[in-house]
């Protein structure tokens, strides 16, 4: 568009005289920059008074090609670009494209060590992504200081992944076979440490806002969705279990061994963004019950699958095996092949079913790698949700259904 | 896995229904590893999707689409269903979580004019995937109220997940480093 093109105002003017209103209504773009936007989303609100006639979000500011970039890449190589997706649950990311790329190649000793720590860590990217939501969602809302609690503590989590994965976001830790590294010295003593602190602090910040007045006032019956709805407009996640429904696919579609681990589906039925918001309150708390209890039975063992096909060899064995530094040659230069075929698999990330559609034509490279993105679904659902509310209250639903972008525009 | 097993007996009525609605339209019935799927001709689209819903599948997951490209049929259409039990939509919640079973179509539509039916008239959340499948590969969805690009600018030249767009772009205005490229045809709405 050249600078001189004026037609974007005569669009706008169509929009807000619509043909057979009784009513003046206004066009209020809300976004891309603003803050209780998340990020880059950019709402077009078509406005009565205060009240919200018609919300359509507009999304694709942070499109950075994902889906293409990892046809371009080996197998082992794309889950560096699947874990940049949901950037405050990298790990979810990562962990739905190994467990895909592994049913495809037909790998399933995964070693119990690793296992148990791909659960562990799974579940620690939940509380930490819940950790954001919730601050984020508060100060919204006009609770500045929660938003400190909240980071402080995601800050002691993000430290135990930097001290294990060298990274505090986008770790790629995972690796279709097993983990890219084993956990270093110290790790349990930190994992004990967090374990030990974590319920206190939760409470703490539960005692500050489940009954808070403000909270309430701002929250309950503000963005309601029936069972049916969130059914019909494809809701997964907390947003699906705050309706009533109690899918969980950690329950439904066990992986990963959670159906060996005790925890509780936590629902609330009213629908609303107070219920969405204190079924991540009680997600906080399962995710820390499943933690400790794989720090209770933390196994001994590899963490990678002893396959020199899939897997390059140790350093040690290179320096003195011509074998092993031929297999090392082959992994680094051209990956390996995985058999042709397609699969769905699914994770429960902190914001629903997250599936990935993987399809192999037999090369090294996936074929096509389609994202079930979670908050693309729940986010879409903002149009049934913002019509008869405030634009006040838009802010509220926005933060209770919890996108993230990098993940809705991939 | 007891759970995949109860899967199983939800979709193998489904796959039988199938087979006596659609006739020559069901192309390919198969339990694959992760779910049970048929193949269909775009035209049974619509009639496939009302007995998939008939049984029980009330949740449409995800709608995708894969460039199979120089292979022909090219272009793959993939609907995920999931099936969540009416009592567990209803409100009685088992503690025990409920068990759902998922179904996959899979439309393999006209390589000349990729075009298959719109499925926002049965379910709302169909509008923003096939508005994305319509972006990024340039099939069309008939009968979708407002089929328009959803994450690539408005006026962007050709379908980037197609498998004969290069992975840097085409060399166009605003993007030097592309590759050299003829400008790809337009699919219009």
């Amino acid at each position: 568009m050249s600078a001189t093109d004026l037609s974007i105002f005569e669009n706008e003017r169509d929009l807000t005289a619509q043909p057979g209103d009784e009513r003046d209504t206004l066009v209020l773009s809300m976004g891309p920059q603003h803050p209780s936007t998340h990020g880059v989303l950019r709402v077009m609100l078509r406005l009565d008074g205060e009240t919200v006639v018609t919300a359509d979000p507009e999304i694709g500011f942070l499109h950075t090609g994902i889906e293409k970039q990892a046809e371009n890449l080996f197998w082992q190589q794309a889950v560096t670009v699947v874990d940049r997706a949901d950037y405050l649950a990298p790990l979810s990311n990562s962990l739905c494209y190994v467990l895909a790329a592994e049913k495809l190649l037909g790998i399933q000793n995964i070693p119990p060590r690793a296992q148990v720590l791909r659960v562990m860590f799974a579940e620690l990217t939940r509380i930490a992504s819940h950790l954001v939501q919730l601050g984020t969602h508060a100060m919204d809302l006009g609770a500045q200081s929660i938003f400190m609690y909240a980071f402080e503590m995601r800050e002691r989590i993000l430290e135990i992944m930097e001290f294990v994965t060298g990274a505090r976001m986008h770790q790629s830790w995972f690796r279709i076979g097993g983990l890219a590294i084993d956990v270093p010295k110290g790790f349990l003593d930190k994992m004990d440490d967090f374990i030990g602190r974590f319920p206190e602090r939760l409470s703490d910040i539960r005692a500050i806002l489940e009954k808070n007045i403000i909270i309430m006032d701002r929250l309950i019956g503000v963005g309601k969705m029936t069972a049916h709805e969130a059914v019909e407009w494809g809701m997964t996640g907390p947003i699906l279990r705050a309706s009533g429904v109690a899918y969980d696919v950690r329950k439904a579609f066990p992986y990963s061994g959670y159906e060996t681990y005790d925890f509780d589906i936590c629902t609330r039925t009213s629908g609303d963004s107070y219920a969405r918001f204190v079924v991540r309150l009680d997600e906080m708390y399962e995710a820390w019950r499943i933690i400790k209890q794989a720090r209770e039975k933390f196994p001994d063992g590899p963490v990678t699958i002893d396959d020199r096909k899939i897997l390059p060899p140790p350093k040690t064995e290179i320096q003195h095996s011509m074998e092993a530094l031929i297999h090392h040659f082959k992994l680094v230069s051209s990956g390996f092949n995985v058999p042709e075929g397609h699969i769905y698999q699914a994770v429960e990330s902190p914001r629903g079913e997250l599936g990935m559609y993987v399809t192999s034509a037999g090369g090294n490279k996936p074929w096509r790698v389609r994202w079930r993105p979670p908050s693309f679904y729940n986010l879409q659902a903002l149009r049934k949700l913002a019509p008869g509310n405030l634009v006040a209250d838009v802010v509220a639903i926005i933060g209770s259904l919890d996108p993230v972008f990098g993940e809705v525009d991939r | 896995m007891a759970e995949v097993k109860a899967g199983r007996a939800a979709t193998a009525a489904l796959l039988a229904q199938l087979a006596a609605d659609l006739g020559a339209s069901l192309l390919d019935a198969v339990s694959a590893a992760d779910m049970d799927e048929a193949v269909i001709v775009a035209a049974g689209l619509l009639p496939a999707v009302d007995a998939v819903r008939a049984n029980g599948f009330n949740l449409l997951l995800d709608i995708g689409a894969t460039d199979h490209h120089p292979l022909t049929p090219r272009f793959e259409i993939s609907y995920h269903f999931l099936a969540l039990p009416e009592d567990a939509v209803a409100g009685s919640i088992p503690s025990s979580g409920v068990v759902p079973a998922r179904f996959r179509l899979r439309v393999f539509p006209d390589d000349r004019d990729p075009v298959v039916p719109s499925l926002c008239g049965r379910w709302p959340n169909a509008d923003w995937p096939e508005r994305e499948v319509y972006d990024l590969f340039g099939v069309r969805f008939d009968g979708h109220p407002d089929l328009r690009r959803i994450l690539m600018p408005d006026d962007w030249e050709g379908y980037p997940l197609r498998k004969d767009y290069p992975l840097r772009g085409l060399n166009r205005r605003f993007n030097p480093g592309g590759l050299p490229g003829p400008v790809p045809p337009v699919v219009t709405k």
